[in-house]
């Protein structure tokens, strides 16, 4: 009796070995890119945030810049801008705009006109002026520009006729034209600004984008995905895909998985202990590049007992750093002596950089008053970056040295978006954190992370203000020339040096892992990833 | 009982020698008890037999495969985790977490549950009725489904969600309970003992539940698996135990990320709940047909 | 008969009554801002502060404003997200489809596997088959179900490349929710190549299905197992073999249908066990559903979302267990109800 039953299962099962062929053997989807990234954007705006992943999902698929930096030498190159001109004294910047760039024609916003100087007005005055009718829309708050102090840089922009715009100054800036390129100075359309002011729904735009880039934006949802599709009137004469996807995957390990499979065509911010795996995969490709960023330990300098110099250079003597590196970046970093990396000029290499000591660190703490069972906060991100992949591994790391020291740790982490909400309070004691700069000149790493400007921005971590590192970095802006900015710059490595606001751990090689299908996929070294020229055979 | 019989005697055993009869019967059973009781000798002296400190991180030794491959050590049985501990210690602490709380909260959650079920089994009428109501629609919804709806209430953490597993276990308790009470206070036993003036609660504690033992141990095993099912699930989920604690689903998550450079990481601990289930849900099944083979003879 | 509809709607209407109430009652006991937790809007702008306050009735007593929230409920305002600012309503109807999709297939092959093997360990009793089977199902129902889909991944999808590991389909196929089944909204979308995307939503299937089948197949087995014996111990078979019929006969014409009636309720309760590990197994895989929607919810604390996901969940379990039990009555007026076997 149970013989008939076992025919029908034997059947079934071979039913279902024939299905399997056809299930099993997948083939790549030739229609579309899908990049696995590691977070949700919080906007469509570079303007808006520094973070890396809102910079990814907008800056260089949506919009274009004036200027764009060459990927692989870091020059300043032509983008929406086909030529410039600076004047003798250097205070006037005059811009040739490219014509027959279209805004994308999209299911929200159908642009009647091309891409001309309102438009280029209306993106730099957003952030520039604080009576403009977009200013305080979406929070209202420029970091990046804030932080350079761009904004009181510019005295005027001037529409000179349709396609020439200039540009006046305050003071000559060596870094201008390099500001300029960077991922936070796109242009929105103003069109599409007017015609959001009229129906009392601004905030769209930033959600809902509208720009010239390669890709159209299409949808978003939080925590799954963005879709894009191809700008079919793209001005630049690159390979498009027909689809692009960012597949919004916040753990490291699962975007590799996804990789391996095939379900992301390109992943960001690989794991470093999975790179050698993704080397030695067949179909997998790891490309790297030395990254223009710094990973560091900040203490709040404004709160006491870390106000005193010495003890947070007793603390920073009782971590090894290059265990940390190894232990953390698996060897893919070089341990960092100041905040800027090899590969910019103002670094020095004959700097020296503080040494693992635990007596003396012990000793130090014990003279400045402070006594075994002392305790301390070190917040640690809950996301990683280039610039530290894991700050939880390493805040308990340090946990364990600080204790060999007689210094308790609270390891402390939020949600991303609340815990650089908090830290902009300044209740933390100290914060593993970093910097990834937006382009090569070193006034990108100086002023953003020890500035006292900096602090009103929130990307002083340290709350640190120095009147005399503030001079020594406004003064190296005033020449144009490598060897005297060098003098000022180096100066002010030795005063970090000395006064330890913050203990620079590591500078990170930037990493991105693709399939070999994808052609064209270059890191950009300066700021966020890019898809215009990237396809799949 | 096989033994060669001198006398014509009769052997009378006693019913739980009967079930313990029964259940030596039932090899695999047996082998299941004996794996129970090694878990239970590992959570007791892990203390003495685990080589390190389960919580001790060691940045020399990190992710170093178990013994049993090419690149493994001696010094590291089990291998090491991302931080480079010691994951033979940090299994056995895990068991000791993982099982040791599991048993508690069955225990609490039987004291409540039997407490309330006898209230529930000698009382009558509307009262009865309506918790009976309340009781089945509770127990249809699956116990780790209500922990983590308690869990989204209280927040997560430890203790947080031992709290939500006994309470999701003490359901069961009370609906068995109030059945037996229920049962036998029909019987003629009992009848004798308020013949005897005796009150309802020295009725319940002294004639019914000692009858109760059995399915009380019965229903512990099966709880006892849900426990651990449950609180590991949800350390699983960063619902429950945070790490570093040694909490076997906690660490199975904390294993995830590097769960293909070191697969043993999710496998060990996997494997030792894995191992810790089987065991007692074979002496549960052992048990529960050596109850039925002695109440059909 | 319709007395006990009466009883059955009554008590259904009751329960969901208490569960809004206690989802009402959150809205108070979680930390933060009534107002907030109710709407999900955490702004502070004063206007629009006093229009949300006349809304939810605030200033009236805690019974009006239940009542105002219970018509809010059934008029499908469940206010918004914390997290990601949108209709809550919307947000569980398209996840929870995905949860019940996801366990409606583990269900049907925990069924095509259990009940055939159940039947034959059931009918080779104290056999080696039956021994097999049994210790088999043993490792089933002892497996946690998160381990056996990490492990289902690691050979699957990341040794054999055979199976894809996340979500429910690629994202480069686009396909319109109507249903929220994904299945069936693929049938019913007009995409060009559909047995390529049938396929493609196949393939994403599979792992989780099994993963979270594993566990119900093993109970189906056993449950079917026991009765069977039960069944095939019976009198009345005995009397069809004495009438002469012989063993296929037998099985086919009085075996089958008396082995399963009496337990198939209680195989369909088997649906709630299947809910809850396809919430867990969702978040291994990234399925899109109120699993993962939830435990992401209580990783943000993200309230308005813990109430609604909290309320939707429960109800839904509520309303079919309920179902079922009044199934059964209505075909089998003499049993009191579905009682829970020990497998």
């Amino acid at each position: 009796m149970y013989a008939s039953v076992m025919r029908c299962s034997v059947m079934l099962m071979c039913f279902n070995l024939t299905a399997c062929d056809g299930l099993i053997t997948s083939k790549p989807n030739p229609s579309g890119i899908v990049y696995c990234s590691e977070g949700s954007p919080t906007g469509f705006n570079p303007q808006l945030d520094t973070s890396g992943t809102t910079v990814d999902a907008s800056s260089h698929q949506v919009y274009d810049r004036l200027l764009d930096f060459d990927p692989l030498s870091g020059n300043v190159l032509l983008g929406l801008a086909s030529s410039w001109e600076i004047s003798e004294d250097g205070l006037r910047y005059t811009f040739q705009l490219r014509k027959n760039v279209e805004f994308h024609h999209t299911a929200y916003f159908t642009p009647s006109r091309e891409f001309n100087a309102e438009d280029v007005i209306f993106s730099f005055d957003r952030w520039r002026l604080l009576d403009h009718p977009y200013h305080f829309v979406s929070g209202g708050a420029y970091p990046y520009v804030d932080s350079l102090s761009l904004d009181k840089l510019i005295v005027s922009i001037n529409r000179i006729n349709d396609y020439r715009v200039e540009f006046i100054l305050n003071k000559p800036q060596s870094s201008f034209l390099a500001n300029l390129a960077t991922d936070f100075a796109v242009i929105l359309s103003a069109e599409y600004g007017e015609k959001l002011l009229e129906s009392h729904q601004q905030e769209r735009i930033d959600n809902f984008p509208v720009g010239t880039g390669p890709y159209k934006f299409v949808s978003f949802r939080q925590d799954s995905y963005v879709r894009y599709v191809r700008n079919d009137n793209y001005w630049q004469p690159l390979r498009l895909t027909e689809k692009l996807i960012f597949d919004i995957t916040p753990s490291s390990s699962l975007r590799f998985a996804k990789l391996i499979t095939g379900e992301c065509d390109a992943i960001g911010l690989p794991a470093h202990s999975e790179l050698d795996i993704i080397r030695q995969s067949k179909g997998l490709v790891l490309d790297e590049k030395p990254g223009l960023n710094v990973g560091f330990w900040a203490f709040n300098t404004a709160k006491p007992p870390f106000d005193k110099a010495e003890v947070r250079r007793a603390l920073a003597m009782a971590v090894d750093k290059n265990a940390l590196i190894e232990a953390i970046y698996f060897d893919s970093a070089v341990p960092a002596k100041n905040i800027v990396p090899p590969t910019s000029w103002a670094f020095q290499a004959e700097q020296k950089g503080i040494s693992y000591n635990p007596s003396g660190a012990k000793k130090l703490l014990t003279d400045n008053g402070i006594k075994p069972g002392f305790t301390m906060e070190i917040w640690a991100m809950p996301v990683e970056r280039a610039y530290n992949p894991n700050a939880i591994k390493m805040a308990e790391l340090i946990q364990g040295y600080l204790q060999a020291v007689g210094v308790k740790v609270d390891i402390v982490s939020f949600e991303w978006s609340t815990f650089r909400e908090r830290l902009k309070q300044g209740i933390h004691d100290s914060v593993l954190i970093g910097w990834s700069a937006d382009n090569g000149d070193p006034d990108n790493f100086y002023r953003p992370l020890l500035s006292c400007g900096a602090i009103k921005s929130g990307t002083n971590r340290a709350f640190w203000c120095s009147p005399e590192y503030d001079v020594l970095i406004n003064q190296a802006l005033q020449f144009t020339s490598i060897e005297d900015r060098q003098y000022f710059y180096f100066k002010a490595n030795d005063l970090i040096a000395e006064q330890v606001p913050l203990l620079p751990i590591a500078h990170a090689s930037k990493y991105q892992a693709f399939r070999s299908e994808l052609k064209g996929f270059e890191i950009n070294a300066l700021g966020g990833v890019k898809f215009a020229g990237v396809v799949k055979d | 009982m096989s033994r060669f019989n001198l006398y014509q005697e009769e052997f009378h055993p006693s019913p739980l020698q009967h079930t313990w009869l029964e259940f030596r019967e039932n090899h695999i059973a047996v082998v299941g008890l004996l794996c129970f009781l090694f878990f239970v000798i590992v959570i007791v002296l892990c203390p003495i037999l685990a080589p390190y400190n389960p919580l001790t991180q060691n940045i020399d030794a990190i992710l170093i495969p178990p013994a049993w491959d090419d690149n493994g050590g001696i010094m590291n049985l089990f291998g090491t985790d991302a931080l480079g501990r010691d994951l033979l210690s940090r299994v056995m602490y895990g068991c000791r977490m993982t099982f040791g709380i599991s048993i508690l909260l069955v225990l609490v959650a039987m004291i409540i549950g039997v407490t309330l079920g006898a209230i529930a089994g000698m009382s009558k009428g509307v009262r009865s009725s309506v918790v009976n109501h309340t009781l089945d629609s509770v127990m249809a919804i699956p116990t780790l489904l209500i922990a983590i709806i308690i869990i989204a209430i209280v927040g997560t953490g430890l203790v947080n969600s031992m709290w939500a597993i006994v309470l999701a276990l003490t359901p069961q308790f009370i609906h068995h309970t109030r059945d037996f009470v229920k049962q036998e206070r029909k019987k003629e036993y009992v009848m004798a003992a308020k013949l005897d003036g005796a009150t309802p609660l020295q009725i319940v504690t002294r004639s019914i539940l000692p009858n109760m033992g059995e399915i009380l141990v019965v229903q512990g095993t099966l709880a006892l698996s849900i426990a651990i099912l449950d609180i590991s699930a949800l350390g699983f989920l960063n619902l429950g135990a945070q790490p570093p604690s040694p909490e076997l689903g906690t660490m199975l998550s904390e294993g995830i990320e590097v769960a293909y450079i070191a697969p043993w990481s999710i496998a060990l601990p996997g494997f030792a709940i894995f191992l810790m289930m089987i065991s007692i849900n074979l002496v549960g099944d052992g048990l529960r047909s050596a109850l039925r083979n002695r109440l059909l003879h | 008969m319709n007395k006990v509809l009466l009883r059955y709607t009554n008590l259904v209407v009751l329960t969901l009554l208490v569960l809004s109430f206690f989802s009402f009652m959150l809205a108070y006991l979680f930390p933060g801002d009534v107002l907030a937790n109710l709407s999900g809007v955490q702004q502070h702008d004063p206007a629009n502060l006093e229009q949300l306050k006349a809304r939810y009735q605030l200033d009236s007593n805690i019974f009006v404003q239940y009542w105002y929230y219970l018509m809010d409920l059934y008029r499908g305002d469940w206010g918004q997200s914390f997290s990601s600012g949108l209709p809550l309503y919307e947000e569980v109807a398209r996840t929870l489809p995905a949860s019940i999709e996801l366990s409606t297939y583990a269900l049907l092959v925990s069924f095509a596997v259990g009940l055939p093997l159940g039947f034959i360990a059931g009918l080779r009793h104290h056999r080696n088959t039956d021994y097999a089977l049994l210790s088999m199902s043993v490792l089933g129902y002892s497996i946690p179900v998160f381990w056996l889909a990490m492990i289902l991944i690691l050979t699957f999808a990341l040794q054999l490349g055979w199976f894809p590991l996340s979500g429910r389909i690629s994202l480069l196929y686009e396909i319109p929710r109507v249903s929220g089944f994904i299945l069936l909204d693929i049938v019913w979308s007009d995409v060009s190549n559909k047995s390529e995307v049938l396929l493609d939503a196949f393939r994403h299937l599979i792992l989780p299905t099994l993963s979270i089948a594993a566990f119900t197949t093993t109970v189906i087995l056993r449950i079917t197992r026991r009765s069977v014996i039960e069944t095939m111990n019976s009198d009345y078979i005995q009397a069809a073999y004495a009438r002469g019929l012989n063993a296929r006969q037998v099985l086919f014409r009085h075996g089958i249908r008396n082995a399963i009636m009496p337990i198939l309720p209680l195989l369909a309760m088997q649906f709630t066990t299947l809910l809850t590990n396809a919430m867990i197994v969702e978040v291994i895989f990234s399925w899109p559903g109120i699993g993962n929607w939830l435990i992401q919810a209580i990783y943000q604390r993200d309230f308005p979302a813990i109430r609604v996901g909290m309320l939707a969940v429960s109800a839904l379990v509520v309303i079919f267990t309920m179902t079922i039990d009044l199934g059964i009555r209505l075909i089998d007026p003499k049993k009191s109800k579905v009682e829970r076997v020990a497998i």
